[in-house]
């Protein structure tokens, strides 16, 4: 395995496996602690809608995919605010018709789609095109959180005590979700449409009960990104497996770790 | 300085059911208010329009300073039922300093922890149980943490939600003395309660009649208005 570190494709694969693990990390953190696993994942799935239309109108499927999924983010913030409806029901609603867009737009597509490769990612073909558009979408998602993170926190924890104390719960609740929609698109040739969406849920709901305050939850769940993707992106190479499976089988086995882990110090006690 | 409030015409609906209609009275500043009334009769409805947390379909309420009108000052609020998370990975600490600390930014909460310790202190939970999350706490020593976060900073106006409701005995013991305390700094007091001495008698009593919430009768502890 140690020669693949010499190939050039290998070395942008691991830099967009530390980048996608920072970046799905930290978002993990929020997505967990807000309860919005469903919604995360729905978010996710409505770029395969944009995705399909723009490799049928001939514009970046990624920008399209981007714009879905902030499309689906947006009317979800503003159905769960302003008409009553749930967030999961929102999301659930628009998330099936983005996807149902895409089915339709992909029946008329006249040339070879790679649907595998949407819907599962292949870390090990990504261009320095690619690279730099998620080194870009990561310091931009990363300096956002890093900049509301004390109205953000106080938000996911106790929505009405922080509107209480002058926090915009309704635009942190949208920040949110908009920059699950980037990181998603921005994921996308890593570990594609499906999998990104566990790559959100699954290092903070590890993490979570390994970790009783929130430093070592944000830490626990951004080392758990990483051990992830870049554990995952060898164990690919070494057994031969898809790069996206892999990371999300690693990313499950370390989850049941961290229960069986958690039982057994519950147990002690 | 004391911050009063005053309800001009406030209206609210709930599916088009109205819960409370034409409330017009006035909060006095520096003083303890009241607001009685049987469940359903629009009491906390008014307590989230003075808090901002709920737009009146007509009407508005005025915060005045010194017979001025002033923007909403800072208000410190204990609700009825606390919408924390139970399991949030927060210390009682984490959280006062955050509500203290609100805006922008990523740490920077070192300024105002020892504020967040004094508010804990004075609320009555123990030192060695402030930096515990709040998930390890007690139920009491919860609502030690929701009271804390209520009064920390010094807020102009404090406003408490069925406070007898929410706290256990000892804890109310706690919250009465505080509220001696504030009234006795020039703070603004406004509860919601079934017992208007519920917080050591009241300076003003405004009756929510039913579900209309009109006809607000006063009565005078102290001054009267």
């Amino acid at each position: 395995m140690i020669e693949f570190l010499g190939y050039p494709f290998f070395q942008r694969a691991l830099l967009a496996g530390a980048l996608t693990g920072l970046l799905c990390g930290t978002l993990s953190f929020f997505v967990v602690l807000r309860r919005l696993a469903f919604v995360g994942s729905g978010v996710a799935h409505a770029a395969f809608g944009g995705v399909a239309l723009g490799t049928l109108l001939g514009w970046p499927p990624g920008f399209c995919g981007l714009a879905f999924s902030l499309g689906v983010a947006g009317a979800t913030a503003r159905a769960s605010e302003s008409s009553g409806v749930t967030e999961d029901t929102a999301v659930g609603v628009f998330t099936v018709a983005a996807m149902a867009t895409g089915v339709v737009a992909l029946g008329f597509v006249k040339t070879n789609v790679d649907l595998f490769g949407l819907m599962f990612g292949n870390i090990l073909t990504v261009d320095p095109a690619d690279l730099l558009l998620l080194a870009a979408a990561a310091t931009g998602i990363l300096v956002a959180l890093a900049v509301f993170f004390r109205p953000l926190l106080l938000a996911s924890v106790d929505e009405e005590g922080a509107r209480v104390a002058g926090v915009a719960t309704g635009a942190m609740r949208l920040l949110v979700l908009t920059l699950i929609a980037v990181a998603v698109v921005a994921a996308l040739k890593v570990v594609g449409i499906l999998l990104v969406s566990a790559l959100l849920v699954l290092p903070g709901a590890t993490a979570r009960p390994l970790a009783s305050r929130w430093p070592g939850f944000l830490a626990g769940s951004i080392a758990v990104a990483l051990a992830m993707v870049l554990g995952g992106l060898l164990l690919s190479v070494a057994l031969d497996i898809a790069s996206g499976a892999a990371i999300i089988l690693l990313g499950t086995c370390l989850f049941v770790g961290a229960l069986v882990a958690t039982r057994l110090r519950v147990g002690r006690v | 300085m004391s911050v009063g409030a005053r309800f001009e015409g406030v209206s609210v609906t709930f599916g088009g059911r109205p819960v409370v209609e034409e409330a017009a009275f006035e909060v006095r500043p520096g003083e303890r208010t009241a607001i009685l009334g049987p469940n359903g009769g629009g009491k906390t409805t008014l307590i989230r329009v003075l808090l901002g947390l709920l737009a009146p379909d007509r009407g508005r309420v005025v915060f005045l300073e010194n017979g001025r009108e002033v923007p909403r000052p800072r208000i410190g609020y204990l609700s009825q039922r606390s919408t924390l998370t139970a399991d949030a990975p927060l210390s009682g600490c984490d959280l006062v300093a955050l509500t203290l600390a609100p805006g922008a930014g990523f740490g920077g909460l070192g300024g105002v922890r020892k504020e967040a310790h004094a508010a804990l202190t004075r609320a009555g939970l123990p030192g060695e149980k402030q930096d515990l999350p709040v998930g390890r706490l007690s139920g009491g020593q919860r609502q030690r943490v929701l009271l804390a976060r209520a009064i920390a900073g010094a807020p102009q106006l404090l406003a408490l939600d069925e406070p007898d409701t929410a706290l256990d005995a000892e804890g109310l013991a706690t919250l009465r003395r505080l509220v001696a305390e504030e009234i006795a700094a020039g703070r603004t007091v406004v509860y919601v309660t079934h017992d208007s001495d519920a917080m050591g008698g009241a300076d003003a009593v405004f009756h929510v009649d039913g579900r209309v919430g009109t006809g607000f009768a006063e009565h005078a502890h102290g001054s009267a208005p």
